[in-house]
């Protein structure tokens, strides 16, 4: 009873999930993020530099996968639950008779859903505009650049989301994750690049097209990686529902 | 318990159904020396009473605890110590009691997205219920939401807001409900339509818990009250008996007349009156029965032909009736 209530309880949570998630400004700026790749593909189209693992290099990894997915995941990952605890809603999700494994997968959902969308459907853009061109390869840089995205969504969220259950400073530790640990340090310290995410993403997309040198992870190593950061991350955050207290406001 | 019946129009239909007949072996809701701390400060200490069924207001000031009872009702809070119970089992971390519980939270943010059908409606299905539009319907209809049920939540004020509130909350027909400042932002007729809806539910079986800091709200429909002031229950039991603790207590009250010193000599006279002081903003007054002064002084300075300019009742605050409960 409580399992059959908790699944169908998924898809109408993944729903207001969607509705809250794409508020007008948070969609207007992640759009307009989203129109990087896409900008930069025309820049090189009009330079007519169609060299493929320059583009690759220069814009989908540099830019897309190092800078607009982490951001994309970050605002939605850590806004699916954080929207709702910092107003109050999430008590209209939490006083039902559902599981909280269901009401953690829902979130899940919702905000992957979402980061890969815009994520995926910028790369297959800014690829069908400079690497059309470039024939059998550049349509195979594209769908692993597409790959790349679509790991680094599930990645990505499954840690943002479980992040936002711990601290209402979800948003800025994340973004310090992003550009201190993944952009900086594993620049400088190329040891503790293999744990980040951003290499699970491009390690699993590499099964599919041969990656700058910035992948280091074999893809047989980085799907397992991922893999477990996304279960250990999603089983934390379900337990921490199950615990979950309101912030005492001592009334 | 009785059923007070409506004074004004009544502007909600009720159509609330009996509870299940068993009748339960244990109270609804039950506390035995609970208490909530946050690191140093506690916020609830040694709770102990237990509800049945009817309507039970749960009278403090802000800061009182008040919330945090309800939290730990709810399962949103576990107690530090001692026992909550809801309907025999213990809420926290068991999302199954929800099935028979109904929580309307104080604060007031609803989805502004959701229309107000639509957002009742999510909570039928997510309580799994099967006709989950028909239950929808209803509740809508029993705050009397109608007209606005399709127009976007984010557009509604603040009594109706608190009014889909409460429709969400009910719609799964919960043999407890617990409600957090229901009161706040309706209109009069509102609120007496909402009382008369809450003494209905009750009437049919059903265990009510509501919170207030105004004691005119719970005066209306709760015979039976708890008192919280500074996380402790400085009081419980009839209204009535509480409401004549509040008021006959010592009260000082200051009066500007035409002749202080005559119209002190007149009270002096009284027994109610135990203290006179004569200064220079007028008289200040002593007594323990309110009531019985407010019929003493009008009397009194007719006959001693003197004017009254001012009657200012000092600690009329709720806040001085609950520290004086609590001195008590």
């Amino acid at each position: 009873m409580m399992f059959t209530r908790s699944l169908s309880a998924i898809p109408l949570i993944v729903q207001v999930t969607l509705r809250q998630l794409l508020g007008r400004r948070r969609t207007i700026l992640l759009v307009l993020l989203a129109a990087v790749p896409v900008l930069l593909a025309l820049v090189f189209r009009a330079a007519n530099s169609t060299d493929i693992p320059s583009f690759a290099t220069g814009v989908l990894d540099a830019v897309a996968v190092t800078l607009l997915l982490p951001i994309v995941a970050v605002l939605f990952g850590t806004a699916a639950f954080g929207a709702e605890v910092e107003d109050g809603t999430i008590l209209y999700l939490l006083a039902k008779p559902i599981s909280r494994w269901a009401i953690v997968a829902a979130k899940f959902i919702g905000a992957v859903g979402v980061t890969a969308l815009l994520t995926i459907l910028s790369v297959l853009v800014a690829g069908a505009i400079v690497l059309g061109t470039g024939g059998e390869a550049g349509a195979e840089a594209t769908r692993a650049f597409m790959v790349a995205m679509l790991v680094g969504s599930v990645c990505y969220v499954s840690v943002f989301l479980t992040l936002s259950l711990f601290t209402r400073r979800a948003l800025l530790i994340g973004l310090v994750y992003v550009l201190v640990w993944e952009g900086a340090l594993s620049t400088l310290l190329p040891g503790i690049a293999n744990l980040s995410i951003r290499q699970f993403a491009l390690g699993v997309a590499s099964a599919f097209w041969q990656m700058p040198d910035e992948a280091r992870l074999t893809p047989s190593t980085a799907l397992p990686l991922a893999i477990i950061v996304v279960v250990a991350a999603l089983a934390l955050a379900t337990w921490r529902l199950r615990r979950f207290e309101l912030a005492g406001s001592g009334d | 318990m009785t059923v007070e019946s409506s004074q004004g129009p009544v502007v909600y239909t009720t159509a609330i159904d009996p509870a299940p007949a068993a009748p339960l072996a244990a109270p609804a809701i039950e506390l035995i020396n609970a208490a909530r701390w946050y690191g140093n400060v506690v916020a609830v200490n040694d709770l102990t009473f237990s509800l049945g069924v009817g309507v039970t207001g749960l009278l403090g000031p802000n800061g009182a605890g008040k919330t945090t009872l309800l939290h730990m009702l709810a399962g949103f809070l576990a107690p530090s110590a001692g026992t909550v119970h809801v309907l025999g089992r213990s809420p926290f971390s068991d999302p199954s009691v929800y099935r028979q519980i109904g929580l309307v939270p104080e604060r007031e943010s609803v989805y502004p997205f959701l229309s107000g059908l639509d957002y009742v409606r999510f909570n039928a299905k997510l309580q799994g219920l099967k006709n989950a539009d028909q239950a929808a319907r209803n509740a809508i209809h029993l705050v009397g939401l109608e007209d606005a049920m399709e127009r976007p939540i984010g557009t509604y004020s603040k009594g109706m807001r608190q009014r889909v509130k409460v429709a969400g909350a009910l719609v799964h027909d919960p043999q407890v409900l617990l409600l957090d400042e229901p009161f706040n932002g309706m209109d009069p007729r509102q609120r007496l339509a909402m009382m008369d809806l809450l003494t209905q539910m009750a009437a049919s079986g059903r265990t009510i818990l509501f919170s207030s800091h105004i004691l005119e709200e719970v005066e209306r429909i709760g015979n039976d009250i708890l008192v919280m002031v500074a996380g402790r229950l400085a009081a419980s039991g009839d209204f009535r008996a509480i409401r004549a603790l509040m008021t006959d207590r010592p009260h000082t009250i200051t009066i500007r007349s035409s002749d202080d010193r005559r119209l002190a000599g007149a009270l002096m006279a009284d027994p109610t009156i135990f203290g006179v002081d004569l200064g220079k903003d007028g008289l200040s007054v002593r007594t323990a029965h309110l009531s019985a002064f407010r019929r003493l002084i009008a009397g009194a300075s007719r006959s001693a032909g003197v004017r009254l300019f001012e009657v200012v009742s000092g600690d009329e605050s709720l806040e001085s009736v609950f520290d004086y409960l609590v001195r008590r």
